[in-house]
């Protein structure tokens, strides 16, 4: 069995008065992939975003219990957010690539992190996009504007971008819903490989995408953690009736 | 979940059910001419073969599209995977009562044989397996599937003994062989309509639980404390799927 990676102990969500996330439990595996799934206002992005404390940027916000990442709580008074953000990747729904070439888009992370040697960068790059599967589409127009890539390729881009500053856990928020087949199946493909070295969360609306890239998948629903178990046993016999009718169709 | 995907699905159930209901009626009438030696119903049921085949054809094309263009998870996935091996059983079950009919014309001039064999009681314990399993599949209730073991193994056994005194006969009346060969066909034919209703059966319980009873013996003891208790041994998922989330009971 894979170690733990990250653990929730009950962790409780407020926006204002409302309650988001209610005592949510659960060990996230390292070097695996964790779906989340539910319907819209469930809570699974809300609880991805507190994952990296993204969440602190919202003023309303009151979080009760902890998230240990490799043991240590990333709610404690000392931490440093933004190492805490460098070990933790994010990928959105939309790519949003910074309106520079393909390479500096790559470079900004380790740049901002005082690599500053072109052919340190240049390695970095290369091995970044090799990783996130679209150096060959692009390594003959690296100083090319990243806008001028489709949208798969964009997204492609952000998770080499992501992967630049090697950090250990990458969350994905619906990264492939604004994409076609083709894209979504690369980033399908990019996702079963990038598991071999990355811990990875993801939030998908499409279920056929956690069951064909997760290795665990949790059920969320009014800010509650549902079921949570193993990819192959939630889609096959799911031990709670609210999942069984999710994830068939029938909710509601 | 979409009006027209459980219509589907109603068909095919609906469909299953009536595949049942034909071969049970098929079942029923080889073995009413096997009793009374009626050549023409056994003739009769031979012909009627081509519907059960084209039944078959229907209810493999409809689980077929509905995997390509629904892609079924849970119950649904768990349904239509088992409704394809229930459909081939039952038209196994079929071809097996077509075998039958075609040996009754060849010892409808042993009636006596027949009758001190007790054939007849097997024949209705078989016939009642058959009907209980198709009752099992219409209703779900997977309580009395180990009625439907039993019974299975009773008509096993019983057969069994009917074929060794078929042998025995044979090794004393070297003008009964052709005959006794027959008979043992129909036995055999017996044994596996028995096999497959506990086929059925076990899809059945997969249907409902997802527990997979088939290649497991310990199933039938484990049944016999309570019809629907979790076997855990029995390839449930419930033992390999073990997992890092069973640590942390969900908020």
């Amino acid at each position: 069995m894979k170690e733990t990676k990250i653990v929730t102990r009950d962790l409780t969500l407020h926006y204002g008065q409302k309650m988001a996330l209610n005592t949510i439990n659960i060990p996230i595996p390292e070097k695996e992939v964790t779906a989340f799934i539910g319907p819209s206002g469930c809570g699974k992005s809300t609880f991805l975003r507190c994952l990296n404390r993204m969440n602190d940027l919202i003023p309303s916000v009151k979080i009760t219990g902890e998230i240990l990442i490799d043991g240590l709580d990333i709610y404690r008074k000392k931490i440093d957010v933004v190492n805490l953000r460098k070990k933790i990747g994010m990928v959105f729904q939309k790519s949003n690539p910074f309106a520079k070439s393909i390479f500096e888009n790559v470079a900004y992370g380790p740049r901002i992190n005082g690599v500053n040697n072109l052919k340190a960068l240049t390695e970095i790059v290369e091995r970044s996009l090799k990783n996130a599967a679209i150096w060959d589409e692009v390594k003959d127009r690296l100083h090319d504007s990243a806008l001028g890539l489709s949208g798969g390729q964009q997204q492609r881009l952000c998770i080499a971008r992501t992967l630049a500053v090697e950090p250990e856990i990458i969350l994905m928020d619906e990264p492939a819903s604004a994409l076609d087949p083709i894209s979504t199946g690369k980033i399908e493909e990019l996702i079963f490989e990038l598991k071999k070295d990355y811990t990875i969360v993801i939030v998908t609306h499409n279920m056929q995408q956690a069951a064909r890239v997760s290795d665990h998948t949790a059920f969320f629903y009014l800010g509650e953690l549902v079921e949570y178990g193993k990819t192959r046993k939630i889609f096959t016999t799911p031990e709670k009736k609210q999942t069984e009718e999710y994830i068939t169709g029938r909710f509601g | 979940m979409e009006r027209h995907f459980e219509l589907e699905l109603e068909k095919l159930n609906k469909r299953l059910i009536q595949m049942g209901n034909l071969v049970a009626e098929q079942v029923h009438n080889v073995f009413d001419a096997l009793l009374r030696g009626d050549a023409e119903l056994a003739h009769q049921i031979i012909e009627k073969d081509s519907k059960v085949d084209k039944l078959d054809n229907k209810i493999d094309k409809l689980c077929q599209r509905l995997f390509a263009l629904t892609q079924p998870v849970a119950t649904d996935l768990r349904l239509i995977m088992s409704a394809l091996k229930i459909n081939n059983d039952l038209e196994r079950m079929g071809d097996h009562a077509v075998a039958v009919a075609q040996k009754i014309e060849g010892i409808s001039d042993y009636h006596e044989i027949i009758e001190e064999l007790h054939i007849d009681e097997l024949v209705t314990m078989t016939d009642m397996i058959v009907n209980d399993v198709i009752t099992i599949l219409n209703t779900k209730n997977v309580a009395f599937v180990k009625d439907i073991f039993d019974l299975a193994s009773a008509i096993d056994e019983k057969a069994q003994a009917s074929t060794a005194m078929i042998m025995e006969e044979m090794m004393h009346k070297t003008d009964v062989i052709v005959v006794a060969t027959n008979l043992i066909i129909i036995l055999t034919n017996i044994e596996r309509l028995a096999g497959y209703s506990t086929n059925i059966a076990e899809s059945i319980v997969f249907i409902v639980d997802g527990r997979i009873m088939k290649h497991k013996k310990k199933t039938f003891e484990a049944l016999g404390n309570s019809g629907t208790e979790t076997v855990t041994d029995a390839g449930s998922a419930s033992d390999q799927d073990k997992d890092i989330s069973a640590e942390v009971t969900p908020s």
